[in-house]
């Protein structure tokens, strides 16, 4: 018995020595990214990656500000905490120096270099900063538009709409139509026409930049190192302006909605249309969460009175300078962005950036959003994107809600939003 | 020199072997010390004079006093100061005036006195993040407590957290709400152990209550109160957390106390050099205010 006991010992110590000769790493990686229901995809997927690879990854995924706080605090050119890190589209100026060029990334033992053909076109631009790719696209976030289908497929609105405004009700397409839309469903005290963003955060200044895109006007032109202001502030008064005017459709509580208050009043039935991130539409078709999942449609953002500005905010994965494990990271960053992968994890929860997975009409059955959220990148309109940029957002966050919230009229509002951009140009050494 | 030789003796062997023992016993504590206060602000210190950028490639450049000065040149330093004070001068006195009149109210025993006080004190044991967060969907128009009662009250909801002013009053009333019961039990315990003879004595002379508590409560009271408010002073000048989940220094810059200037500076702008300089001199105003009233306490003690 001892005897046949002691053969298997070794048998087995031999087949696992064996086995883990076969994987090609055994290394440990530490991955920062952000927390929703993409990266927690991708969580339930990594016992996967590391029985394939042999690399253990530590993935750390943290509320959105948190990364950005955690990526400061521990990359520099000369150490890091992490191997691969997950940057935010405005902040890829900021850390793009301390990031490892994408086109010097080493090709992967297991899963292909994944090229950046691969990916939609707008997403590849955020990973771009001084004509060099920074990392490579995870996330393919940019505006699209949610309205209640259900209330405008119902023939009743139809016939009123018809005879209220003299066309037919419709998902709008243009700034005019969604006046009209968000008017015609407002019906206090349960229903409202429009779901806005105005907390103080990131939303507010994409918010801004949407209107004032959608009204022909950018807030800065960014040229190399080359900075300029060239925010229109006629057109930024009447993207202002027309803003208010949605507003006015807008549930109590408008002036500070933020991701959870919109999430909740439109599920809860309360919104007629408005706009969300695509990796955020999950918790909209939930019937666990959503009264309404089963009746949303989903729309390019109406077009302004210039042009139709769907505001990016996709994510990048980088590899820092100093990481150690730069060929682990890499072969990482390939499976996530993997297509044999892709299916798995959009079908967990991921919102994926490559166009063929975005244009699968397998998949679009299942995320009929993705064939918008292809279509929108083709439209795409970035923050300004500078290394100072958070100042900028900061500016724009205050004035823009100071101006909408009516305790400064529009051009009260955008004449100081305009100086003080202005001093902090001078500040940081782009303007005289 | 009586304690030189008594020294002397119990050390056995002389300066040098006491010496030894302070070393061996104090140096552990010693180097814990310097490890975690004494090195972070002098390392912070050091940060605070230069041009020193979180994420930057640019090795840091000593400035001198420029971060100082360009703080005292911000008007955004100087209106988070403004509204840093504003804030302490409503909140600690409400405070210290619903503390006092409770713990003079609970001086009286009652049936389930115990357990009310006991309760009472359970909004300090919150968290100020979670405080923060249940004072924001509190004060939520559409599906909060409050929002709810204009609804019973057939009243359209005011969003409290769109207008500054509303804002910060929100802020003020959930600081009240979470800290007074500190304020409750410091002052209630201080009236536990006054002698009751003296009230006693006043009332047997014909004084009544008020003057009761005006000649010989408050009196008695005032060191009690003194420590009382210059703890929650500390406290209220670093207060971040809870404004931070409720209001993000929203709206505008309505809410922006210094502590979340100085953390947007560090970790939004990444410029941790002027962070810095902020931090020391908002740590200078603790110091002046933390000398100012021990100094106070220490003559009242004396005299």
């Amino acid at each position: 018995m001892k005897r046949f006991l002691r053969i298997f010992v070794i048998l087995l110590l031999f087949l696992s020595i064996s086995l883990a000769q076969k994987l090609p790493y055994s290394t440990t990686i530490n991955v920062l990214v952000w927390d929703d229901a993409h990266t927690k995809a991708v969580a339930t997927l990594i016992p996967e990656f590391e029985k394939t690879t042999g690399i253990k990854v530590n993935f750390i995924a943290l509320p959105t500000r948190s990364v950005l706080e955690k990526a400061a605090i521990g990359i520099s050119l000369e150490k890091t905490d992490y191997d691969l890190v997950a940057v935010d589209e405005p902040f890829v100026p900021q850390f793009g120096d301390l990031l490892f060029s994408y086109n010097l990334w080493p090709e992967g033992k297991v899963f292909r270099k994944v090229s950046l053909n691969e990916i939609a076109e707008g997403a590849v631009k955020a990973a771009y900063w001084g004509g060099v790719a920074r990392g490579l696209p995870i996330n393919g976030n940019i505006y699209v538009f949610i309205y209640r289908k259900d209330l405008v497929e119902d023939p009743k609105n139809k016939e009123e709409f018809k005879k209220k405004y003299g066309y037919e009700l419709k998902a709008p397409e243009n700034f005019t139509q969604l006046r009209d839309f968000v008017e015609f469903f407002t019906n206090p005290p349960k229903m409202y026409g429009f779901g806005p963003f105005t907390v103080k955060a990131e939303g507010v200044t994409c918010e801004a930049i949407f209107m004032f895109s959608s009204f022909g006007t950018d807030v800065l032109k960014v040229s190399g190192d080359k900075v300029s202001l060239v925010l229109n502030k006629d057109k930024a008064v009447k993207a202002m302006d027309y803003y208010k005017e949605l507003l006015k459709y807008a549930p109590p509580g408008k002036l500070s909605f933020g991701h959870s208050e919109r999430i909740q009043a439109f599920n809860t039935g309360q919104i007629a249309i408005m706009f969300q991130w695509p990796a955020l539409i999950p918790n909209h078709i939930d019937p666990k969460q959503s009264l309404v999942a089963d009746k949303i449609g989903y729309i390019l953002p109406p077009a302004g009175p210039e042009r139709r500005a769907p505001v990016t905010g996709c994510w990048i994965l980088g590899i820092p300078k100093a990481a150690k494990n730069k060929q682990a990271a890499a072969e990482f960053a390939y499976w996530w962005a993997s297509k044999e992968n892709a299916k798995k994890l959009v079908d967990a929860g991921m919102n994926p950036v490559r166009k063929e997975v975005l244009a699968d009409p397998e998949i679009q059955a299942k995320r009929p959003w993705f064939a918008i959220n292809l279509e929108a990148f083709k439209y795409g309109v970035s923050r300004p994107r500078f290394k100072a940029y958070a100042r900028i957002s900061e500016i724009i966050q205050v004035y823009w809600t100071k101006g909408i919230s009516g305790e400064m009229t529009s051009k009260e509002a955008i004449d100081a939003m305009y100086n003080e951009i202005l001093r902090v140009l001078r500040e940081e050494g782009y303007a005289k | 020199m009586q304690n030189k030789l008594d020294f002397t003796d119990r050390s056995g062997g002389g300066i040098s072997r006491h010496l030894f023992d302070n070393v061996i016993f104090l140096g552990p504590t010693l180097i814990f010390l310097f490890a975690i206060l004494i090195y972070p602000l002098i390392y912070s210190l050091y940060v605070s004079f230069h041009d020193w950028k979180l994420v930057s490639t640019v090795p840091p450049k000593l400035i001198g006093f420029t971060n100082y000065i360009n703080a005292l040149k911000d008007p955004l330093f100087w209106n988070a100061l403004r509204i840093q004070v504003t804030f302490i001068l409503i909140a600690i006195p409400l405070e210290l005036i619903i503390g006092l009149l409770v713990a003079l109210l609970f001086q009286v025993e009652f049936f389930g006195n115990r357990i009310m006080r006991t309760l009472l004190l359970i909004p300090f044991f919150v968290l100020p993040s979670l405080s923060g967060l249940m004072w924001r969907f509190m004060l939520q128009p559409r599906y909060g407590l409050i929002g709810n009662i204009y609804y019973l009250l057939n009243m359209e909801p005011v969003d409290w957290l769109s207008n500054p002013r509303l804002t910060f009053l929100a802020v003020i009333l959930q600081d009240i709400w979470r800290t007074w019961p500190f304020m409750f039990i410091t002052l209630y315990a201080a009236l536990s152990n006054f002698p009751k003879e003296l009230k006693e004595s006043a009332e047997i002379d014909g004084a009544n209550k008020i003057q009761v508590f005006l000649k010989i409560i408050l009196p008695l009271l005032t060191p009690a109160i003194v420590v009382a408010c210059f703890l929650r002073l500390i406290d209220a000048l670093r207060i971040f957390s809870e404004v931070y989940v409720m209001t993000e220094g929203g709206p505008g810059h309505a809410t922006t106390f210094l502590s979340i200037y100085i953390y947007k500076n560090a970790f939004r702008f990444f410029n941790i050099g002027y962070a810095n300089s902020m931090g020391y001199m908002l740590t200078i105003i603790a110091l002046l205010i933390s000398f100012y009233a021990l100094s106070k306490i220490y003559k009242e003690e004396l005299s």
